[in-house]
């Protein structure tokens, strides 16, 4: 090896890649819309709203889709306009804590205000936070949002497990419902379940309360 | 480096197994977007390129002839890629990267540490001015540290033609460096 092919192997041991992005969720995203479309789930329709049509809501702006975002049972579409939102959302009456399907997880262990049974999973309502948990093994899709490009969004890592931070304001879809306006929030996987956190914090804080769930 | 059970994770995938692909997309993500990265010059046209590539390669798994060596496979189809968005930018990427800072540990001497870094420097600028074929050679070859092989697949030449532009480009590296 010459000295000038020495001098291009240590520059190659000094150089500073861009880090790489998280390739996975947005591979799989793209993939499980193919799966979908080739099978034309019915259920897909049943729930209103396949990944595309979230950024077509708004036939008025045709929102163009930028970008997707996806851990299990839940995608992010990033489009360049928002529909018209509603801020009203009904979580119906509460229900005891322990009637829940399935073991609910409580930030540092902390009890609730109060538990909603709704949307295909499980509301918990915290002075200031929202949380939402439900299984989300190999279903459709349960949450789907959409976010203007201007607004932060990253994938992250809870504990490992992979997960979204929307860093502003979005739009929230659940099964059957119209788009709500939602603010910050932390989407993450939790060995079988998903959750979704909201709290006007930043990104530090929402993961320091993810990490505390148990 | 090859990832251990590769070979059945390609096989696996082939057959339709989602996980398989995707631990083969854990495993590649790195190498391919900083594949991409080095013919784009871009981070961001990188990660599109990347991200189709993998979902491309996903399209195309039923023609992997089975036996052959996945990851040339896969870096031709993210470089070519990257080398569309390249093309469709209409302009020459330059190769952003940085030589990283030197952490002057103890030992280093420092005198000595300044010249390596402004070296290390001198080599990069040189390389960015090379032409756009003379570069991703030297980049596949010695920045990412492919294979022969596996820089022919990235850059769609044949493994002759990769010994010789990497001949010519070197030369060209060194009229540069005078």
């Amino acid at each position: 090896m010459t000295d000038l092919e020495l001098g291009l192997r240590d520059v190659a041991a000094h150089l500073d890649f861009p880090p790489t992005p998280a390739l996975l969720g947005g591979v799989v995203a793209r993939l499980d819309r193919r799966r979908h479309r080739r099978r034309g789930l019915a259920l897909a329709v049943a729930i209103g709203v396949a990944a595309l049509a979230v950024a077509f809501a708004v036939p008025a702006s045709r929102a163009s889709l930028l970008r997707f975002f996806h851990v299990r049972g839940a995608t992010v579409s990033v489009i360049d306009g928002l529909p018209p939102l509603t801020s009203h959302r009904s979580l119906g009456q509460p229900i005891p804590l322990d009637t829940a399907a399935f073991r609910l997880l409580l930030p540092s262990g902390r009890r609730p205000e109060s538990v909603h049974a709704a949307d295909g999973g499980y509301w918990l309502r915290y002075p200031g936070l929202l949380l939402f948990e439900f299984q989300s093994g190999g279903g459709p899709e349960v949450l789907k949002k959409a976010t203007l490009g201007k607004t932060k969004v990253e994938y992250v890592q809870v504990r490992g497990e992979p997960g979204i931070w929307i860093g502003g304001r979005h739009a929230l879809y659940l099964p059957g419902g119209p788009p709500v306006a939602a603010g910050r929030a932390l989407i993450w996987q939790h060995g079988p379940l998903t959750l979704r956190l909201e709290a006007a914090v930043g990104l530090e804080r929402a993961l320091a309360i993810a990490q505390s769930v148990r | 480096m090859q990832p251990p059970g590769e070979e059945m994770l390609v096989e696996r995938a082939c057959r339709g197994d989602p996980a398989a692909f995707e631990e083969l997309v854990l495993a590649y993500q790195s190498l391919a977007f900083r594949t991409a990265f080095v013919i784009a010059g871009d981070a961001a046209d990188a990660e599109e390129a990347a991200q189709d590539g993998f979902v491309k390669a996903h399209r195309a798994l039923r023609r992997f002839r089975r036996g052959q060596p996945f990851r040339p496979w896969l870096l031709a189809i993210v470089a070519n890629e990257a080398r569309n968005r390249r093309r469709s930018r209409g302009r020459r990427a330059a190769l952003a990267l940085r030589a990283a800072a030197e952490p002057g540990g103890a030992g280093n001497d420092p005198e000595e540490a300044a010249l390596a870094a402004e070296r290390r420097e001198r080599i990069l600028t040189a390389v960015e001015r090379l032409r756009d074929d003379d570069r991703d050679v030297l980049a596949c070859r010695y920045l990412l540290e492919l294979s022969e092989d596996e820089t022919a697949a990235a850059l769609g030449i044949a493994r002759g033609t990769v010994k010789s532009r990497t001949h010519r480009a070197l030369s060209r590296l060194e009229e540069e460096l005078r």
